[in-house]
């Protein structure tokens, strides 16, 4: 059989693409690994509402999708292909790609190959369940997946498995049914804190068995004459202790997925880099390095279903060869409205290719892309762009007129002026931290401004645009910190020598004692400056991004004075000693720079050491939470706190019924407790990943979720601090304070009310967490609801500081 | 870096507080050289009507401590200049009425103000002098967690006394059943649940149960011993002749041994006594954690009706006032 389209993948990408081919009566066929269409969709939570971000991108695809349920929108999909008289096989899982265009061939797991002119992968990004890799490991008793545990009772389980979703799935089906979980080591280390406590007390109390070091060899049916105690398989494990035999009913492997990307390099497709984050590069057409072989969806790095479904539709058109306006051109057009002057859209994005260097190595499909999460902003001259502080995260580059950048907040009349083809405001996406210097519009101001997220992506997608932007960090960091009158020439040599180093939770820069000039910046993250005393490594400082550490031996040649650590995952730009000492001997005004720094840190420094040692461990305490990279922690003073709770009742009174802080979850040490609440991180983890970009940072350093939350509960599982919650979010309406107070009628103020909430079937879960209270005015409600003063909230610096 | 509502913004509410006291009291002495003093002159009604101002604000402190959205300061802030306003208001409604009490609703309605602040002094020390026993007390873990642990200890008890025995066992399950942390509102203030009595019998019981076991266990040692004694005697009196005849005797005092269990039994008795003295241990933490925070709560049932009392009798008072003077 040669077919002229081989599709790969039905989720709503390949389906679409499909549903595209029947419709115009070319060969096609559709694989599909799972048992049924839509594996991803098929696998959300039953009754899901799926939503049809982002909004204003018209639907193009001759399948139905429209925000529903998850049921709706598999069924719409179920009819539209059988009407069109889409040629699909499911359960065909292809483990091969070969060839070039015009003569591909594809393996699937069954040892089958279809021939096809051109490929289509649409394969997303959810990867292949891992399978136990032992005969018998497709029998009908064992499944990779649980979508509801309370489906089963009275069963006799073995689930495989020490992750996280297998403990998961043993402690819930273990309240119905006999459980053994299969352990391939000796211990639970890769689960969540709050998994393993449960699993070990669970094993402990023996509502479940456990079997470590142990790994299946086979599963097979129960013989008839066999000794099965009228069980329907049996699972044969080696154990330390030789070969043992479990008759069970059902067995759960929970083993993990292995990522799409090794299949799609082994089609010959080429990454980028290295990054998770990285999506391989598809020209105009979505056709990848290899020809022929084209990629859409959320492999290639469009994370949601109308995207999909959209580039499903395009593909096949360009296959065939024929023209077809991008869903987004009008979307585009009216972006560029206010500066087209009579161009084209194509002509527009050619402009912008050729002015700013930055984006000239994107593919048009990269650059339509970010131009339609990007803006174009006019602003009048003058008009202030962001001020020093601001803790906006967005990056803006020049495509005409000029910008004027007031870098020393003492002098606002100097300023450094960036012309067309330039870019601004890399420091913020890179620190994670406030503005460092205020910047006002200039004469014929024209700005692309883009959203943190489409910048990460772009930076992790295409190596260029990285290395422009780190050059460029580089000498304005410098120039920021110690040089600020010194020309580019002159730091050419320092620049030269640079070297971005990455450092991870706890690893130190440098140790007391070492030997060494170079001088570190930080440029990402934080670090902890202690010292050996008494045998003891005691903590006497903490410095941000934005702060360099070192110059004391620098100055000195003397061997380091101190260990620096780094708090968290954190990137520095090391500049090599000789060359800044001969930067210094040209430039006074440098060494004079650093050596005052580096006075102020000995002084500080030693009156750290006279206080009491406490100040160091409460710090060191608070390093180990995490709160390194906080900007704002809400932290609770156990001599003060009296345990009225009016902190949780504020938050849930000002956030529609819902605490969103847990005042006694959370570890305390000395007479500090760190409640459960979102720290606003400098690089919030839950923005990693988020498909409709719902995350944002508001001017003053806010983490929030947008109402165009989807649901998927991908932040929740991000964030390192448990402080998202997935709930039914709805407008519940209060009854008034004084006809509680009075007649004890309705909600009393402050009560939670998501336990007693009957929300109706159609609401959507969303993500919930803390916004500090960004919509009130006078500040976050939990601290100033607080009677006794216990509950404060502060950045890092601030508590570092004030710890002593 | 936390500051106390005692010293809210530098004690600014104590000093305005100790002004308003000398200010009232240097008019007060001022006037009584010019008039016989009373609620009725007028630096009387002065003082009255700033007296009566500073309980309806007093008052207003529970509606705004409920105002979650309110911009109007911190509620620390707040608490601050209810307390040090609240003492000045004891001087200031004495200066008014210039120590006439007899037994009217005027000094009903003063009486009340007295208990109030009274009520209120009590909760500013309970504020102060509780939470950092909490602290200590709880040591890190939460009630929850304390709950937990002793749940889980309970767990184990039952485990081993199932080794032991019925008896063991129902004696546990009793204990267990009989669980009451906190109780009601005395029981939390004095810490004395029914929980502790039950747990104290239960571990009388079983300290009977372990004499019982010991004694057990050392009659059969005692008949080991014995035992042991004699075939050393017979492995001499036969000596080269039959050296398995001593493997045959030690044999049996394994077995005998073996059948009585007795030593297994006194080590179970012995972990679960080791179990409950952690789980009594425990209890008492988590019941002092009880009674502490009831000792910080208990004040304002006291302190809310009386002051909602209060409002009532000095709106009485102010009628009648107008009515009658
Ligand atoms: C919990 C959750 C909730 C979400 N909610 C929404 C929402 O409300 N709205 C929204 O727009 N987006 C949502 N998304 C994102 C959305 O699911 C994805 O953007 C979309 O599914 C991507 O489509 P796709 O076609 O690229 O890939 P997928 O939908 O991932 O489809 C890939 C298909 O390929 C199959 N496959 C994989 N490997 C092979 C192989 N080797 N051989 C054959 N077949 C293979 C898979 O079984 C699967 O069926 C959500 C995501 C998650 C995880
Ligand atoms: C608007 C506020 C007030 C007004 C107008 C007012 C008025 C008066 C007057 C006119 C008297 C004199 C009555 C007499 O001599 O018999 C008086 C006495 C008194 N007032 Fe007030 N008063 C006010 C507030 C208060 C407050 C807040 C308190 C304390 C809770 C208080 C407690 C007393 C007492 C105890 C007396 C003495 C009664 C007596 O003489 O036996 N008053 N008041
Ligand atoms: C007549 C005078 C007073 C009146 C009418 C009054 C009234 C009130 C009211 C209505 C509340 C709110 C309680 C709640 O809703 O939870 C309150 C709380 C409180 N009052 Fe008073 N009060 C008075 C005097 C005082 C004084 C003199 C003190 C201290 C010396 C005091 C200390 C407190 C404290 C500590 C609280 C608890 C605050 C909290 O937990 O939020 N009060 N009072
Ligand atoms: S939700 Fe979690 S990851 Fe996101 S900012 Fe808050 S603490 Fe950081
Ligand atoms: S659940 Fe979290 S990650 Fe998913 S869409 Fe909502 S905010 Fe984004
Ligand atoms: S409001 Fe303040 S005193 Fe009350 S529980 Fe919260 S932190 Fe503790």
């Amino acid at each position: 059989m040669n077919t002229k389209i081989a599709i790969v993948g039905a989720g709503p990408g390949g389906l679409s693409a499909a549903a595209r081919a029947a419709e115009l009566g070319v060969s096609h066929v559709l694989l599909e690994a799972a048992p049924h269409l839509a594996n991803t969709i098929f696998l959300y939570q039953k009754g899901k509402h799926v939503m049809a971000e982002p909004n204003l991108l018209p639907l193009r695809s001759p399948l139905a999708f429209t925000a529903g349920s998850r049921e709706q929108v598999l069924q719409a999909w179920e009819n539209g292909a059988q009407q069109l008289g889409v040629t699909h096989r499911l359960g065909a899982e292809v483990k091969a790609i070969a060839g070039e265009r015009g003569n591909f061939s594809l393996t699937l797991t069954s040892g089958e190959i279809v021939n096809a002119e051109c490929v289509v992968l649409a394969i997303g990004l959810q990867g292949n369940l891992r399978k136990m890799g032992v005969p018998g490991e497709n029998l009908p008793f064992i499944q990779y997946q649980l979508d509801d545990p309370d489906e089963f009772a009275g069963e006799t389980i073995v689930v495989v498995g020490a992750g996280d979703a297998a403990i998961e799935n043993a402690l819930a089906l273990a309240a119905q049914n006999s459980v053994t979980i299969i352990n391939r080591r000796d211990e639970f280390s890769r689960a969540k804190e709050g998994n393993l406590n449960g699993i070990l007390r669970a094993i402990k109390d023996e509502t479940l068995q456990c079997l470590y070091n142990s790994s299946p060899t086979q599963v097979v049916v129960t013989p008839t004459d066999g000794e099965g105690d009228g069980k329907p398989c049996e699972l044969y494990l080696s154990t330390a202790e030789g070969e043992a035999r479990i008759p069970c009913d059902r067995i759960i492997a929970r083993l993990g997925a292995t990522p799409a990307r090794q299949f799609v390099e082994s089609c010959g497709i080429r990454f980028p880099n290295d990054s998770p984050n990285a999506v391989p590069a598809v020209s105009a057409q979505y056709e990848s390095n290899v020809p022929g072989l084209y990629i859409i969806g959320a492999l290639a790095g469009y994370p949601l279903i109308k995207q999909a479904m959209n580039q499903g539709h395009e593909v096949v058109e360009f296959i065939l060869g024929n023209p077809v306006e991008p869903a987004d051109e009008p979307l585009l057009r009216e972006k560029f409205k206010p500066i087209l002057e009579g161009r084209s859209v194509d002509q527009m994005l050619d402009l912008i290719k050729t002015t700013i260097p930055l984006f000239e190595s994107l593919t048009t499909l990269q650059l339509r892309e970010f131009m339609l999460d990007s803006d174009i902003l006019k602003p009048a001259p003058g008009a202030v762009i962001f001020r020093r502080n601001d803790y906006s995260d967005t990056f803006f580059s020049v495509l005409d007129g000029e910008v004027n950048i007031q870098a020393n907040p003492d002098a606002p009349e100097q300023t450094i002026s960036l012309h067309a083809g330039q870019f601004f405001g890399e420091m913020t996406l890179i620190s994670g931290r406030r503005r460092n210097s205020t910047v006002l519009a200039g004469p014929d101001c024209v700005l692309i401004v883009t959203p943190r997220r489409s910048m990460l992506k772009l930076i992790n997608s295409v190596e260029a645009v990285q290395r422009l932007i780190d050059e460029v960090f580089l000498i304005r960091a410098i120039r920021a910190q110690m040089a600020p009158d010194i020309s580019d020439e002159d730091l050419a040599e320092v620049a030269r020598t640079a070297l971005i180093e990455r450092h991870e939770t706890g690893q130190a820069l440098f140790h007391e004692g070492d030997v060494g000039d170079s001088l570190y910046m930080i440029r990402r993250g934080s670090v902890t400056v202690s010292r050996d005393i008494g045998g003891r490594d005691v903590v006497l400082s903490y410095l941000a991004a934005g702060n360099y550490v070192g110059e004391m031996s620098l100055l000195s040649n003397i061997p380091r004075s101190a260990t620096v650590r780094a708090t968290v995952a954190t990137e520095t730009i090391r500049l090599d000693g000789e060359p800044f000492k001969a930067l210094m001997k040209r430039h006074p005004t440098v060494f004079m720079a650093l050596q005052k720094t580096a006075r102020e840190r000995a002084a500080s420094g030693a009156k750290a050491q006279q206080s009491e040692r406490e100040g160091g461990d409460v710090i060191s305490f608070l390093v180990k939470q995490g709160l390194g990279e906080a900007t704002d922690v809400l932290l609770i003073d156990e001599t003060l706190c009296v345990h009225c709770d009016n902190c949780e009742k504020a938050c849930a009174e000002t956030h529609k019924g819902t605490s969103r802080l847990d005042r006694k979850a959370g570890p305390s040490f000395a007479s500090v407790h760190v409640p459960t609440s979102c720290r606003h991180c400098e690089h919030p983890h839950c923005m990693k990943d988020c498909p409709p970009d719902a995350i944002h940072r508001a001017p003053n350093g806010e983490v929030f979720i947008a109402d165009n939350c989807i649901g998927c509960g991908n932040c929740e599982r991000n964030c390192p601090y448990g402080v998202i919650r997935m709930a039914y979010v709805e407008n519940k309406r209060r009854s008034g304070m004084l006809s509680w107070l009075l007649f004890g009628l309705g909600t009393a103020p402050g009560q939670d009310l998501s336990a007693t909430a009957h929300h109706d079937p159609g609401a959507a879960k969303k993500a919930i967490k803390c916004d500090m209270c960004k919509d009130l005015s006078g500040g976050p409600a939990c601290v100033r609801a607080c009677p006794t003063g216990a509950a404060i909230r502060v950045s890092p610096e601030e508590f570092m500081v004030l710890t002593r | 870096m936390h500051q106390s509502f005692l010293i809210y913004r530098r004690a600014r509410y104590l000093k305005l507080s100790l002004g308003l006291m000398i200010l009232s009291l240097a008019a007060y002495i001022a006037d009584a050289r010019l008039e016989q003093p009373n609620g009725g002159t007028w630096l009387g009604y002065t003082l009255g009507t700033i007296g009566a101002l500073l309980i309806f604000w007093l008052l207003w402190f529970g509606v705004r401590k409920r105002k979650y959205r309110s911009g109007s300061g911190m509620v620390s802030g707040w608490l601050s200049g209810h307390v040090y306003l609240g003492i000045a208001l004891l001087l200031v409604a004495t200066l008014h009425c210039a120590f006439q009490f007899g037994w009217n609703l005027h000094t009903l309605a003063y009486t009340l103000m007295v208990l109030v602040i009274l009520s209120g002094f009590y909760g500013v020390f309970a504020y102060i002098y509780f939470p950092s026993r909490l602290m200590d007390n709880g040591g890190g873990l939460s009630d929850e967690a304390m709950l937990t642990e002793i749940a889980e200890l309970d767990g184990e008890c039952l485990a081993v006394a199932d080794k032991i025995g019925d008896k063991a066992h129902q004696t546990m399950l009793r204990s267990i059943e009989s669980t009451v942390i906190g109780g009601g509102l005395w029981q939390q203030l004095t810490a004395t649940s029914p929980r502790r009595v039950q747990m104290e019998a239960a571990e009388s019981k079983l300290i009977d149960l372990r004499n019982e076991l010991e004694e057990e266990h050392t009659r059969v040692m005692r008949t080991l011993t014995s035992l042991r004694v004699q075939a050393q005697i017979q492995q001499q009196a036969q000596q080269p002749a039959n050296p398995e005849g001593s493997d045959r005797t030690t044999l049996f005092m394994v077995d005998q041994l073996a059948a009585t269990g007795s030593g297994d039994k006194v080590l179970a008795v012995r972990q679960l006594l080791d179990l409950l003295s952690r789980k009594k241990a425990l209890t008492a933490r988590l019941q002092r954690a009880v009674q502490y925070q009831a000792l910080l709560r208990f004040w304002l049932i006291v302190h809310v009706p009386l002051s909602i009392a209060l409002l009532a009798a000095l709106l009485a008072h102010i009628v009648a006032v107008f009515i009658y003077w």
